[in-house]
């Protein structure tokens, strides 16, 4: 994947290319705004790193430049402000996500990997995490290359973790997805996961449960 | 910010121009009725020697009367204003005996003047006159018939006189409104003069003196002297509560830099891959932990100094939930057993939602940090009898209640030096609880661990239920 940094701090810099070449992908850095700017102009990316406080045009102007003509690269906003007006203001200007300075290392990865992913999923049509793929027109699934027969619910069950792989999906919202209007016991959305959750077994993925709230598709941490 | 109002001097200038006004039109118009009711004492009498003058004169003949106009009756009434002079001598049927003018003699002034004598403004060709009139009869032992004499003259001395009067008046009352305007303006700098002693005082200050004023100030003043150095008292405090913060702060901030320092010192003089692993480590936990410190001291700065939030009705179900959402997808609570624990409908609360987010942000961190890998942690909303309550609750090794006190001092991490906390994180919460007058406690649970929370009571919140 290409992407493209603006950020004016050396040391940072550094820290990200790291971080980011060590996944594979190809990382263009920018100190300067306006630079940044004209390169999104002349060339495509498929992830923009943007520091608010750039010199040349600030990260918020460079944003809203981007989003009004129509540009749909996603873009994650990295800055030292932390405060709830910046990150709205941020957001509503067409941000895709927003990671407050300084941040872990494990933090940055996680974004960008959410952010590639939905991205790619965009275009491609289909849902990839770790090695299961799901083909959104065939509705296959995929682990490690074989091909798998689920059932409709838990099909669905893991369709609507996957689109949102990484974030906590409601409860009430996989309820709804799986059982609709019916009425069900309130273990029966549990019975799916738990039967998800040994198909998943060995593929490095679990389903964690957020008690009284929902669940998460991750990938198992290391360590 | 002061609203500039009115200047004090223009507005008492204004109020006695306004007063000024009223009684002077009030005092020129009874000046001048006065004035032209003493004009016409005077001339009324002019007219009445005049008369008499006549009526000394006339003569009878035959019962009839008969007269010489005497020169010195005109002359009485030719004032040096060079009046006109009319005069009608009347029989008994109201006929003329003589006259040098047809006066306008009514019969009903006639007949009123049998009874009394008459004094009458007139107009008559164009021309305003005062009129008098009597009535002589006889008094001898010849029946006479009645003879009524009627005087009148042009009012130029008459006017004459009351326009001196008023006049005169006049200049008397605004000789006095002069006066009065400037000892009122003397009287106001001089009463205003104690504000200018006091505002030059307060200019002359330096920014860090928080000592009282001592000024010389009138009674009315010393409330507002009292108030200021009330308002320096406190602020005086404030500062200094700051500045001690600031200490502890710095020292605490260095503390770890000194170590980044040094152990990257000894790390660039090692050869050693295994000591460079290991001062890494050290290093990045020493970074980590300036980090935290940081962001939690400048939310006690900003939780110090934050005029602006206004507290608004928020629903602590909804704000527990977006908080725990945002810490679930957060890798630092992958180890974790998160969970949420809240009715099913709304509890509203009088709060300022940044404030609260922080202040769970920071329970579930300290939770986060000083639990092992595997740990139940629960955020939470209860309605209890005595109030709403926010928590925050794990099944970690908890804190020994000796201890618990002292852990919302700043700078105080309980027993658990070992970690990568601040100790900043209650003291953040305990100061975010006074400014929304909760109640925050540290209890253990039944189960063991650390539970944390914010009691919202129903007798403080009672007015925002």
């Amino acid at each position: 994947m290409r992407l493209l940094l603006a950020e004016d701090d050396a040391l940072l810099t550094r820290a990200i290319r790291q971080t980011l070449t060590a996944h594979g992908h190809t990382l263009d850095t920018l100190a300067d705004g306006e630079q940044a700017l004209h390169a999104l102009t002349t060339q495509r990316f498929d992830l923009v790193l943007l520091d608010l406080g750039l010199p040349g045009c600030g990260g918020l102007e460079l944003l809203s430049a981007l989003r009004d003509r129509g540009d749909t690269t996603p873009v994650l906003i990295l800055t030292a402000h932390d405060g709830l007006d910046d990150r709205i203001r941020g957001l509503d200007l067409g941000a895709d996500d927003y990671l407050a300075k300084p941040f872990e290392i494990s933090e940055l990865e996680a974004r960008v990997r959410a952010l590639l992913r939905r991205s790619q999923q965009r275009s491609a049509n289909q849902l990839t995490f770790g090695d299961i793929t799901i083909d959104l027109n065939l509705f296959e699934v995929r682990m490690n290359g074989t091909l798998q027969t689920l059932p409709r619910r838990e099909l669905s069950l893991l369709e609507s973790l996957m689109s949102r792989a990484g974030q906590l999906v409601p409860r009430d919202l996989l309820e709804a997805r799986l059982f609709g209007f019916e009425a069900v016991g309130s273990n029966a959305l549990d019975l799916y996961i738990s039967r998800l959750r040994k198909r998943l077994d060995g593929h490095g993925l679990r389903i964690r449960t957020i008690r009284g709230l929902g669940y998460v598709l991750e990938e198992i941490p290391a360590s | 910010m002061i609203r500039r109002g009115h200047s004090l001097k223009r507005r008492l200038m204004l109020w006695m121009a306004g007063l000024t006004l009223i009684f002077g039109t009030a005092l020129l118009l009874e000046a001048t009725l006065s004035a032209n009711r003493e004009a016409d004492r005077v001339y009324d009498g002019v007219l009445d020697d005049a008369i008499l003058t006549i009526a000394e004169a006339l003569q009878w003949q035959d019962g009839r009367p008969l007269i010489a106009m005497p020169a010195a009756a005109l002359q009485i009434l030719a004032t040096p204003h060079e009046e006109r002079v009319f005069y009608a001598l009347l029989g008994a049927r109201g006929e003329i005996i003589t006259a040098n003018a047809s006066l306008p003699i009514t019969a009903r002034l006639q007949k009123k003047v049998a009874q009394q004598p008459v004094y009458r403004d007139i107009d008559w060709q164009g021309t305003s006159l005062r009129l008098a009139g009597r009535e002589f009869t006889s008094a001898g032992w010849e029946t006479r018939e009645p003879v009524q004499i009627w005087v009148a003259h042009t009012r130029g001395a008459r006017n004459a006189l009351a326009h001196d009067l008023v006049a005169r008046a006049a200049m008397r009352f605004i000789l006095m409104v002069g006066l009065a305007i400037m000892l009122v303006w003397l009287a106001v700098r001089a009463s205003l003069r104690p504000l200018t002693r006091l505002r030059h005082r307060l200019r002359q200050r330096h920014s860090e003196d928080f000592s009282p004023i001592s000024a010389r100030v009138p009674v009315e003043l010393s409330e507002l002297v009292n108030t200021l150095d009330q308002l320096l008292a406190r602020q005086r405090e404030s500062h200094d509560r700051l500045m001690r913060f600031i200490a502890d702060a710095s020292h605490q901030l260095k503390t770890p830099l000194a170590g980044l320092q040094n152990i990257s010192e000894l790390a660039l003089r090692s050869r050693d891959h295994e000591q460079w692993h290991e001062a890494l480590k050290d290093i990045h936990a020493g970074a980590s932990r300036s980090t935290r410190l940081a962001h939690q001291l400048l939310q006690m700065a900003r939780l110090d100094h934050d005029e602006t939030s206004l507290a608004t009705r928020l629903d602590l179900t909804a704000l527990a939930r977006e908080r725990l959402t945002d810490w679930a997808q957060r890798p630092a609570s992958a180890m974790h057993d998160l969970g949420l624990e809240v009715p099913d409908h709304p509890v509203w609360v009088q709060a300022t939602d940044w404030q609260l987010g922080e202040l769970i942000n920071n329970l579930l961190d300290n939770a986060l940090r000083y639990t092992p890998p595997g740990s139940v942690i629960t955020l939470g909303v209860e309605e209890t009898d005595s109030g709403h309550e926010l928590f925050v609750e794990d099944n970690g090794p908890g804190v020994p209640p000796a201890l618990r006190d002292s852990l919302a001092q700043p700078f105080v991490r309980g027993d658990r030096h070992d970690t990568s906390g601040s100790g900043l994180g209650l003291a953040v919460a305990t100061s975010i609880a006074r400014s929304h007058q909760a109640q925050l406690s540290i209890t253990t649970p039944d189960s063991g661990g650390l539970r944390v929370a914010l009691l919202f009571s129903h007798e403080r919140h009672q007015r925002n239920p």
